[in-house]
């Protein structure tokens, strides 16, 4: 009649499993996330896009020469390439009384029936201004847009003036482009950066979005086992360790089913076939490839910091009576989860530089910042290694800490204990 | 025969509570057991200690005449104080996560669950979700997973508290079942007429200390040659001053007397018509309760006090 640790685990963590499996809200999240996150990433400049603002701008051009061309040049940008802003232009002629001219543009814009109105003078060009007025100054698409047709109008304008071939400088002074080849061991090839650029952030913010959710779910499990009691009659044959480690696994599993979907899908969207479909996208659009390599990495990242961070909340979720009580604790882990986020940019602008290497290294950033140095460019072995080993050790200290407070805390009811008891309940085991 | 239960001097404090002082206990094979006292004298710490939940700062527990191991807990049937349910498992999924938590396999447990269900008219129910279910049916449930795995040992937590009539009844029932199957039970209650209509033995804790234990029936006996009623009218005060009157309680309609083990009652009668105007004065069996208040006094303990209030 012997009952082995592990059988007890083991039941405890399907229980788990067949029960979140079975729930609705399983389902809905693993439809509803990915969904989310694509329009975390796309709907905001998708907004941006579709919504061509429209600006009413007055403009008083006093050189005479600019205004004309102006609007030629807009109305030209408009038709020819996805300008976000599209201008409506009125030349407004100057006038004797260039103050009374002014106070009526103002009156103007604050009526609402122009945005802005630009004044355009000699004085003001040899300093190269030109002067913009409107009520709201953050609108800098429309701002930089103008700049942009401006300056181009009045470099033609002054390269005339000088007695230049305009068609013959612009051919010479053409910018110039990168070719972006991306070095890798599986070979060479062009890569605008855009692919590894989406697949760093999906894959950043999957560990990062996952990390919570799942850690979330632990801390009210386990709040729920309290509550009900259950608990109780649960520790009559299960030690706290043992129950503690089945509801990590067994919420552990339900994430890894979950990742195993969205990775699915996502290798099924990407496969060559639906790739061959997808030619009417755009030339500087690329699909990321994931390799088996950064799969593995990815979920053995994503088991490291789920413990790490899961073994926290189901402490929490033990030492208080409520969630409203745990967020307060809880919220701790999530500082933790969302500091990465400051590393980001600069991780991705140099994966290799002292602050990537040493923020990487630090076990509770390790999952979600090395996983970004993955997608990136793949680290020297020693750091994965050094990464994976420090993380790990955390893991077990952390189950270690947890589990003394977990088992003095699913047994105590009540009022909400403060950081002093929590401390001497480490002591008592 | 080895008792099947055996606690020797479990001690258990918390920072400077101590919860338990010096609690030793034993229920021999086919016993049904009642840790008697009130709310905070220290039963429901000494049962976690029986049911390895909590480590005891010392001491140590038996089963069968030897120390337990963590495996014979899955032949012990326990039913918390505190008890729950997963809301949203269907009750045949839940009794079956019990039953293997406890050492059977889904196919053991089915038949056992099967049959518990119609015995509680509960068979309607076996798909229902647990959160459908009325408190009473849950309570069922609860008293389903502690015998599912025919434990040889019972060990419950005032399992009467909070039970309506009809599930006491039937709680009771199941009880008697097993008693008459040999099986051990250690119950814990404050309700003392419980005790006393369904043990053998008991034992009456206070301040965290076994202040008495034994066969019910011998205890009473041994207090019941001792024990006076007296109705009286007059200064009652005096009684307790009385020779030959080890304990005297003041109760609602009458006192209760204890005379000394060696004391003539006629004696102690002629003194006490000299005090008060006595109206009756005859033996009679004590309660339980008064028993209880008796054995906290000679262990030189506070009875106002008993319940020490928890941490």
């Amino acid at each position: 009649m012997r009952l082995p640790t592990a059988r007890d685990i083991g039941i405890i963590a399907r229980r788990e499993y067949r029960a979140r499996i079975r729930s609705k809200g399983f389902w809905i999240s693993t439809i509803a996330l990915p969904l989310l996150m694509a329009a975390w990433l796309v709907v905001p400049s998708l907004i941006l896009s579709k919504t061509r603002s429209s600006q009413r701008l007055a403009v008083v051009d006093v050189t005479g020469n600019i205004a004309a061309p102006l609007v030629e040049r807009l109305d030209e940008w408009a038709v020819t390439t996805a300008e976000q802003v599209s201008f409506d232009i009125e030349i407004v002629a100057i006038e004797s009384d260039a103050e009374a001219l002014r106070r009526r543009l103002d009156a103007r814009v604050l009526d609402g029936d122009i945005q802005a109105w630009v004044w355009i003078d000699d004085t003001g060009l040899r300093d190269n201004t030109v002067e913009y007025h409107a009520e709201s100054l953050t609108n800098f698409i429309t701002q930089q847009t103008l700049e942009r047709a401006l300056s181009s109008v009045i470099q033609r304008e002054r390269l005339q003036t000088g007695g230049y071939d305009v068609e013959r400088i612009g051919e010479l002074i053409r910018s110039v482009d990168l070719e972006t080849v991306r070095v890798s061991a599986e070979g060479s090839k062009a890569d605008a950066g855009i692919g590894g650029f989406a697949l760093a952030i999906f894959l950043f913010m999957v560990l990062y979005m996952t990390t919570l959710l799942y850690g979330n779910q632990v801390m009210l499990g386990v709040l729920e086992e309290k509550n009900s009691r259950i608990v109780e009659i649960l520790i009559a044959t299960v030690r706290p360790l043992e129950l503690m480690l089945g509801k990590l696994i067994g919420i552990g599993l339900i994430g890894l089913t979950q990742l195993s979907i969205w990775v699915a899908t996502a290798l099924l969207l990407t496969a060559p076939a639906l790739v061959g479909l997808a030619t009417a996208l755009p030339e500087n659009v690329e699909i990321p490839t994931l390799s088996v390599a950064l799969i593995a990495h990815f979920l053995a990242l994503f088991i490291l910091g789920y413990f790490l961070y899961a073994t926290f909340y189901a402490m929490v979720g033990s030492a208080f009576n409520n969630p409203q009580e745990a967020q307060q604790l809880a919220s701790l882990a999530v500082v933790f989860v969302v500091l990465p986020w400051l590393f980001f940019m600069p991780i991705l602008n140099d994966p290799d530089s002292t602050l990537a290497v040493v923020t990487s290294l630090i076990p509770m950033f390790t999952p979600t910042l090395m996983m970004l140095r993955i997608a990136v460019k793949m680290p020297p072995a020693w750091q994965l290694l050094l990464g994976y080993v420090l993380t790990f050790a955390s893991c077990l200290a952390m189950t270690w800490l947890c589990a003394r407070i977990y088992r003095v805390g699913i047994l105590m009811y009540g009022k909400k204990p403060t950081l002093k008891e929590v401390w001497r309940w480490i002591r008592y085991a | 025969m080895d008792p099947s239960i055996e606690l020797q001097q479990l001690r258990k404090t918390y920072g400077d509570f101590l919860a338990v002082d010096d609690v030793s206990l034993s229920v021999r094979p086919g016993e049904v057991c009642g840790l008697l006292g009130p709310n905070g004298a220290g039963k429901t710490t000494s049962i976690r200690m029986l049911m390895d939940i909590i480590a005891p700062d010392s001491g140590r527990v038996l089963f069968f005449g030897r120390p337990r191991t963590r495996a014979e807990l899955s032949r012990v049937g326990y039913l918390p104080e505190e008890r729950g349910l997963y809301r949203k498992m269907t009750v045949v999924d839940h009794l079956v996560f019990l039953g293997e938590l406890r050492g059977l396999s889904r196919r053991q447990a089915l038949p056992a669950i099967d049959s518990y269900l119609d015995r509680l008219e509960l068979a309607d129910w076996r798909k229902s979700k647990v959160e459908e279910l009325s408190k009473g049916m849950q309570q069922k449930i609860q008293l389903i997973g502690t015998v599912l795995h025919d434990p040889e040992i019972v060990v419950l937590d005032e399992p009467f508290s909070g039970l309506d009539p009809i599930n006491q009844g039937l709680f009771k029932d199941i009880l008697s079942d097993f008693k008459a199957r040999g099986k051990t039970i250690l119950f814990s209650t404050h309700v003392m007429e419980q005790a006393e209509k369904l043990c053998d033995a008991i034992a009456l804790i206070a301040h965290g200390r076994v202040v008495l234990d034994g066969n019910l029936g011998e205890i009473k006996r041994g207090f019941a040659r001792r024990s006076y009623r007296l109705v009286a009218r007059g200064d009652l005060t005096l009684v307790s001053t009385v020779a030959g009157i080890d304990d005297c309680l003041q109760q609602e309609r009458y006192v209760r007397l204890l005379l000394a083990a060696d004391v003539d009652s006629s004696s102690v009668l002629r003194r006490l018509v000299d005090l008060v105007d006595v109206e009756e004065f005859r033996s009679e069996e004590p309660e339980l309760e008064e028993i209880f208040v008796t054995a906290v006094r000679n262990a030189g303990l506070d009875v106002d006090s008993a319940a020490r209030r928890p941490q």
